[in-house]
């Protein structure tokens, strides 16, 4: 207690017009710490980050770095001070290489030659080097995958001599490989003396990683815990300010088997999709684990006819239907709500209830003509059984949390009365507490008797919501288990390929 | 519908800054505000006009301004519908061209029945936009490369067609159209606020302009959503080009002649009316209400140099600047009641 933290923010209040975003924080990071800061959407996680980050001005408070004060009111200052931050949304130019990213704004200068590159590629090969990533400095940052250009952030930060690294859910859309790769970067950025602000909602990962964990819970300060002295399920009930007994809720008794609502056989769709066969019974929930990358996505896209396919057909309640578009298979009862919300699934500046309405047209027109009390009715009632939390059903998508929009695109296939669902990732950026409500909801809608695939990166959402478990990897299905039965390190054998002995396999090709 | 969905406030950090009003009340306001505000601007301009020129409220001069707008508004509304979905079109000034020689063409040289000609010149309209839909909705190629090569194709048919010589001589029966009046109003004026009802209507209560708007917003959240995007983005460019052939038709009548010069800068025109009213440019947001302020206010801009005594000449700089400052002052008031 007696070092002197890197960085002591206190009582930041932040004010924007009608709300009150932060209501007196304080952060204290200690030098080589990796402090986890976490709490649900709208906690104020972000907003503190944006302070500290002279992205914004905080309205009262102080910063102190290294017990010295300092005034952050742009994010110069910020990298003055030694301060990087690392967004959800990566800052890169793809048009340029690493080490072009790296020193971008900083180029190192040979006088009268202009950018001496020949410099800048060796700094870089060397930074590339120390943080172990397996990269040329003259690859060119489009074609790097997300985890890499993550890794190209951090390289940059560390060039800026930043002292702390802020890293705003650094893994949401990472493999649990590239999770593992990014954790070990982060323990190696401490043993150099780094500190890390890890924000995040995953437990496993804080508690893998962090030293500390500060938990905020709508704009205030809940408390500021050692890692050692509590458990995950403690951090969540102080973020969401009540206990979570059971998020996933009651797997119901397995029903008799009847004819299979979805039925998949041998399809092949480019090569990620190969010679996939599945069936999923009415009332069924099936889980999809994999690696990304292993096709899961893909031969959801395939069933839904969005994808072209080569071969196999897909059978909705013994009928085949092998959908050549989206509106073929949507007239055959199947819905798909796509893993990314925001460039797939949402009309963001459209009301609430176009959105909901959008993929229901045909019931509420005659004539190509739109009943608007039946538009209304329809997205109404369901946004209110769906429980979306918004003014009213006009309010714009594009102003709502993360739960909520997921909620009202659930809503648009409910309102068609699907009879097979398929969720890609429906609880990505979604949180703590409107996972809960997704599951009940997935729940109820599979206990009316629509079969339910759900593809998810997340084990334990996979296990805990699911009947059964497919794994796919490198575009087969390689394997099937009772979820009740499966725990996680069986689903990442099957899906990464090891042990083999481990699994019993279905029907696996060496 | 208020007692069905939950009654609570999105999350703080998510929440729209402002007062507290009643949400719908406030979501009207803020959309009211956006055509209200043009509105204003074009009121603050008559006021001015008449302060500045005894002519300006004159009957004479009034309708003038109304049919120059009028003729602008037909090929405003098409561009309306291809700005919602997030296209442009280049072309409708050429496609004017093409239309107002054929229908010379069709009427003096072929000697055909009036209507007749008048029909097929406008189905040679409606090809072109045909052409244009077909390429922007099953290519990969850009609008604005397909309609400004579409620009130069109609411009050098016309051209070709008539070897840069304009046809004259059209039948005495064609004329009222585009010169004739009904209770004292211009026929094309007539005309244009039809189209412009009809437009408003098909927008906001049809599948088609639902449709639209969801194209514009996010095109492949649209074709997950199982609309048929390709046959509503042809359908489009159809619409645009078959309203331009309409004004090509009308102007053709009100001056008495086919030229294959007619049209030129028409689709700058258009397009500045449409971002003017509101519409955005990246699509999925916009009203034809917006797109009829708009028009209006370029013509009475046009009219009120001309009352003035400025010089045509600089006319340009003044509609260029207006088309900037109202985008920016769009983009200025969205982002202080977006957040």
């Amino acid at each position: 207690m007696a070092e002197q933290p890197l960085i002591h923010m206190r009582g930041i209040v932040k004010s924007y017009p009608g709300v009150k975003a932060l209501s007196g924080i304080d952060l204290r990071v200690d030098p080589g710490q990796v402090m986890a800061l976490v709490g649900e959407n709208g906690a104020g996680k972000s907003t503190i980050i944006k302070v500290l980050a002279g992205a914004t001005t905080a309205d009262a408070g102080t910063i102190e770095v290294d017990g010295a004060l300092r005034t952050i009111r742009s994010p110069r200052d910020s990298q003055d001070a030694g301060i990087a931050v690392i967004y959800q949304e990566l800052m890169l130019a793809e048009h340029l290489s690493i080490a072009e990213n790296v020193f971008a704004g900083r180029e190192p200068t040979r006088r009268w030659r202009g950018v001496d590159f020949g410099a800048m590629r060796r700094a870089t090969a060397v930074l590339l080097a120390e943080l172990n990533i397996d990269a040329s400095p003259d690859q060119q940052v489009g074609r790097l995958n997300v985890a890499r250009r993550q890794m190209v952030e951090i390289a940059k930060a560390l060039s800026m001599d930043a002292r702390v690294i802020v890293m705003d859910e650094p893994t949401s859309s990472l493999t649990e490989d590239e999770v593992a790769t990014l954790l070990d970067l982060v323990r190696r950025l401490r043993a150099r003396g780094v500190s890390v602000v890890y924000v995040s909602h995953r437990m496993r990962e804080i508690f893998a990683v962090a030293d500390a964990i500060t938990v905020m819970r709508d704009g205030a300060l809940v408390g500021v815990r050692q890692v050692a002295d509590v458990t995950p399920g403690e951090i969540v009930n102080m973020m969401v300010g009540r206990d979570l007994v059971d998020m996933y809720g009651q797997r119901p008794a397995p029903r008799p088997v009847t004819t299979p609502m979805l039925e998949v056989r041998n399809l092949t769709a480019g090569p990620r999709v190969l010679d996939v066969s599945f069936s999923i019974g009415a009332g069924e929930i099936v889980g999809m684990a994999g690696l990304v990358g292993a096709g899961r996505s893909e031969t959801a896209l395939a069933v839904f006819g969005h994808n072209r396919v080569t071969g196999g057909s897909v059978l909705v309640d013994g009928t085949q239907v092998s959908p050549r578009n989206p509106r073929e298979a949507i007239a055959a009862g199947i819905a798909y709500v796509p893993e990314d919300r925001k460039r797939e699934g949402l009309f963001l500046g459209l009301p609430i209830r176009t959105n909901i309405t959008s993929a229901s047209l045909s019931e509420i027109s005659r004539g190509g003509v739109i009943s608007r009390s039946r538009d209304r009715t329809i997205a109404a009632r369901l946004a209110g059984e769906l429980q979306v939390k918004a003014p009213s059903v006009e309010t714009a998508i594009g102003t709502l949390s993360g739960g909520n929009q997921q909620k009202a695109v659930i809503a648009r296939w409910l309102a068609r009365r699907p009879r097979v669902l398929i969720l890609d990732e429906p609880t990505r950026g979604v949180d703590v507490g409107a996972k809960a409500e997704i599951y009940r909801l997935v729940r109820e809608i599979a206990a009316d008797g629509v079969a339910v695939l759900v593809i998810s990166s997340e084990l334990p959402e996979v296990l805990g919501l699911s009947d059964r478990v497919l794994v796919m990897r490198e575009g087969r299905l390689v394997g099937e288990l009772a979820a009740a039965q499966a725990d996680e390190q069986q689903v990442m054998a099957l899906a990464t390929g090891v042990h083999h002995e481990m699994t019993r396999d279905r029907d696996e090709r060496p | 519908m208020s007692d069905t969905i939950q009654p609570i406030a999105p999350p703080p950090s998510k929440a729209p800054p402002g007062r507290r009003l009643d949400p719908i009340a406030r979501t009207r306001k803020v959309l009211a505000a956006r055509e209200a505000g043009l509105a204003g601007v074009l009121v603050l301009v008559i006021l001015f006009l008449a302060w500045r020129s005894p002519y300006f409220f004159t009957t004479d001069n009034l309708i003038v301004v109304a049919r120059q707008a009028s003729l602008s508004l037909i090929i405003a509304v098409g561009m309306t519908f291809v700005i919602l979905t997030g296209g442009i079109d280049l072309s409708v000034g050429s496609t004017v061209a093409l239309v107002s020689i054929l229908t010379g063409t069709f009427m003096v040289d072929l000697n055909l029945p009036v209507v007749v000609a008048a029909v097929a010149a406008l189905l040679c309209g409606l090809v072109v936009g045909l052409v244009n839909g077909i390429l922007v909705g099953a290519t990969p190629i850009p609008a604005f490369v397909v309609t400004l090569g579409m620009l130069a194709v109609a411009r050098g048919l016309a051209l070709g067609i008539t070897q840069g010589q304009s046809i004259s001589g059209l039948p005495s029966g064609f004329l009222p159209l585009g010169q004739g009046s009904l209770l004292g109003i211009p026929i094309p004026v007539w005309i244009a606020a039809a189209i412009a009802v009809v437009a408003h209507l098909v927008l906001t209560r049809t599948r088609f302009g639902r449709n639209v708007f969801f194209i514009g917003s996010n095109e492949q959240a649209a074709v997950l959503s199982g609309i048929r995007v390709r046959r509503t983005k042809i359908a489009i460019y159809v619409i645009a080009a078959g309203l331009a052939a309409l004004e090509a038709i009308i102007e053709t009548s009100r001056l008495s002649v086919g030229q294959p010069s007619a049209g030129g800068g028409y689709e700058l025109v258009a397009i500045g009316a449409v971002v003017i009213g509101g519409t955005s440019l990246f699509g999925g947001e916009g009203s034809i209400l917006g797109t009829v302020l708009g028009t209006f206010l370029l013509a009475l801009i046009q009219n009120g140099l001309i009352l003035l005594g400025i010089s045509a000449y600089w006319q340009q700089v003044f509609s260029g600047t207006i088309i900037v400052a109202a985008v920016g002052l769009n983009i200025w008031r969205q982002r202080r009641s977006g957040g």
